[in-house]
């Protein structure tokens, strides 16, 4: 297998790193999950992969290229072989969802419109909108939302995708829905997947393999049940739903009795 | 130490505090400023806290002991506190933790290290909108080279939000404008049986100044607030990150048709609005002077040439980019949150105007002194 994404050594954050050292390849045809808590650098690493944030030190290879060392149009052309999902479904208010699934097709193809219809028309109905062209995003419940979103991200069938937070914010019933519809795309289009996100079960129903961000860094990688398995502090923390040690009484008392004699 | 409190026993140098009763809000004041008084004692160089016959501690009783704690031990004498319960242990453990951070400790920024962080900022944002006004040339330069196409339809429909309905109050104020001039110039010239210089007056205001100034003020507030706004709740709303992810220039998508149409919409509203101020000034002078219509246009055909509607319009074309660019520089710095996007707007504004009346006094002092010379 190849590596259609190498992260080689790399820190990523604004003024200061979030993450650092960060080493991590995702093979073509794999579901790779990006676990952490909040403030743990997913979502950043995520932009430095998405060419929206360039790393602080480091290199980002996509499909064997570096990313950030290409001049900006052959870094968009790049990422045209690429996919993006936000958390915020970054649907275009002003458009229907019709357009909005539509909109790399008609910018970046020169397909004739009939034809753009038809795809517009499969990809949504792979997610289960089906006749959702003319409605306007605002008319959507949040999971609508996000399938739409995630039917635009793959109109030009992209070899690979990012997901940031596809199940966030959704109740269990939706949030497996759009599990199943990453599932989908998967078999379907044969797509490589990076998801982020925070939500075990999903991990569990789609994943592969997990790369665990804390405390700055990558601290696991490996399949979910080696993860599972784990007892490095943060992993085991995170899958085991114990939250970090707090105060106990006694080093609380402790703090207050122990005296400078 | 008032009861019912605390009692306070003697062992040598130590002294045991018995302490009874609820550890709450109407207690606590008591506690603690029978505590410290205790722990300021010479004589006394251990503290035993005895909780045996106290009920409940509530968070004022806990602070209150933790506080005279630290008084005690920065004095280096010795608290100690015996027949703790577990429901006393749990009050307790409300105390924060003393984490041992890695991070360096944030230190308040010196003034100076504020004006050097404001210049910082002041140039990057610079340096940002260098980089937009960049690549929209690029990016123009393309399109115009029909190596890339505007979004269908998009500089038409921004024509129609920009001019078409920014139209009728552009109109309103240039009119009253031309009304109000030719009231205040009809008074004064007609002292001097000079009234039918308001023509010029009013033609040579309103083009040369009034009608581009009144338009680009009037441009900022609805178009460069709607751009800042518009473009700010995208970038809150990471659609402007999806466009860069799709491999679509935002720059172009977005950015582009705007200045197209308010290259367009600008110098339109400002033509309209010269003649309609001009207008407004030909029913006063006509009503109040009886200057005939034709006379005061024949007037104003005279006076008032090609190169004075040129500057005008100049003027315009300017104004509308710096108003396009205001927005758009702002609007793509917007980040994370709602408050943002109003700042933004608000910067939009102010910059704009600021930078419409510098421009507006460049082009004065140098049409003056390219005259004079």
């Amino acid at each position: 297998m190849t590596a259609l994404l190498e992260c080689r050594n790399v820190s990523v954050g604004y003024d200061k790193p979030i993450l650092e050292n960060v080493d991590l390849a995702v093979e073509s045809g794999e579901l790779v999950a990006l676990l952490g808590g909040s403030g743990s650098g997913k979502s950043t690493l995520l932009r430095t992969m998405t060419g929206l944030l360039p790393p602080l030190s480091g290199e980002v290879l996509l499909f064997g290229e570096s990313l950030y060392d290409l001049p900006p149009e052959g870094r968009s052309e790049l990422l045209t072989r690429t996919g993006t999902a936000f958390q915020q479904d970054a649907l275009f208010g002003s458009m229907t969802i019709g357009d909005n699934v539509a909109l790399p097709l008609c910018e970046l193809t020169n397909l004739p419109a009939s034809l753009i219809k038809e795809m517009v028309r499969m990809k949504l109905g792979l997610v289960g909108l089906a006749g959702f062209e003319d409605r306007t995003p605002n008319s959507l419940s949040g999971g609508q939302r996000k399938r739409a979103a995630l039917a635009r991200t793959t109109i030009l069938d992209p070899q690979l995708v990012f997901c940031d937070e596809p199940s966030a914010g959704l109740d269990p019933v939706v949030a497996a829905t759009i599990d199943d519809t990453l599932k989908q795309f998967r078999s379907t289009l044969g797509l490589t997947l990076v998801v982020v996100t925070h939500v075990i079960e999903s991990v569990r129903a789609i994943a592969d393999r997990a790369v665990m961000l804390a405390s700055g860094r990558i601290c696991a990688a490996g399949t979910l049940a080696e993860l599972e398995a784990s007892t490095v502090p943060e992993v085991y923390s995170f899958f085991h739903r114990v939250p970090p040690p707090m105060t106990t009484s006694r080093t609380a008392i402790s703090s207050i009795t122990r005296g400078a004699t | 130490m008032s009861e019912p409190v605390a009692s306070v026993e003697r062992d040598g140098r130590a002294a045991v505090v018995r302490l009874h009763g609820d550890l709450t809000v109407p207690t606590a004041k008591a506690l603690y400023v029978g505590l410290q008084d205790l722990a300021r004692r010479r004589d006394v160089r251990s503290i035993i806290l005895d909780f045996g016959e106290v009920g409940r501690i509530d968070s004022s009783g806990v602070a209150a002991v933790s506080l005279v704690g630290q008084q005690i031990k920065r004095s280096g004498k010795q608290l100690d506190m015996r027949e703790l319960e577990d429901r006393h242990r749990a009050a307790f453990a409300m105390l924060p933790k003393k984490v041992e951070s890695h991070e360096p400790t944030i230190e308040q920024d010196s003034t100076l290290e504020k004006v050097g962080g404001g210049v910082i900022a002041a140039w990057d944002g610079a340096k940002a909108l260098t980089s937009i006004v960049k690549d929209a040339g690029h990016q123009a330069a393309l399109v115009v080279s029909r190596r890339k196409q505007l979004p269908a339809g998009s500089v038409a429909a921004q024509i129609v939000e920009m001019g078409f309905n920014g139209a009728f109050i552009v109109g309103v104020l240039a009119f009253l404008i031309g009304v109000t001039m030719a009231f205040q110039g009809v008074t004064q010239l007609e002292r001097f049986g000079a009234g039918v210089f308001v023509a010029d007056m009013i033609s040579l205001s309103m083009v040369r100044e009034l009608a581009p100034l009144i338009t680009a003020i009037i441009l900022t507030g609805r178009t460069g607030a709607a751009i800042a706004a518009e473009l700010g709740t995208m970038k809150v709303r990471s659609e402007i990150d999806a466009l860069a992810t799709m491999g679509i220039n935002p720059n172009r998508f977005l950015i582009l048709p705007r200045l197209i149409a308010i290259t367009i919409a600008g110098p339109a509203l400002t033509l309209m609005a010269m003649f309609i101020g001009m207008l407004g000034g030909m029913l006063v002078a006509s009503l109040t002077i009886g200057l005939p219509a034709i006379a005061y246009w024949q007037r104003i055909a005279e006076f008032v040439d090609l190169g004075d509607y040129a500057h005008g319009l100049m003027k315009s074309v300017l104004f509308s980019w710096i108003i396009a660019m205001s927005g758009s520089h702002f609007g793509m710095r917007a980040t994370g949150d709602s408050s943002s996007v109003g700042n933004a707007t608000t910067r939009t504004v102010v910059v704009s105007v600021l930078l419409i009346i510098f421009v507006d006094a460049a082009f004065a002092t140098a049409a003056t002194v390219w005259k004079g010379g």
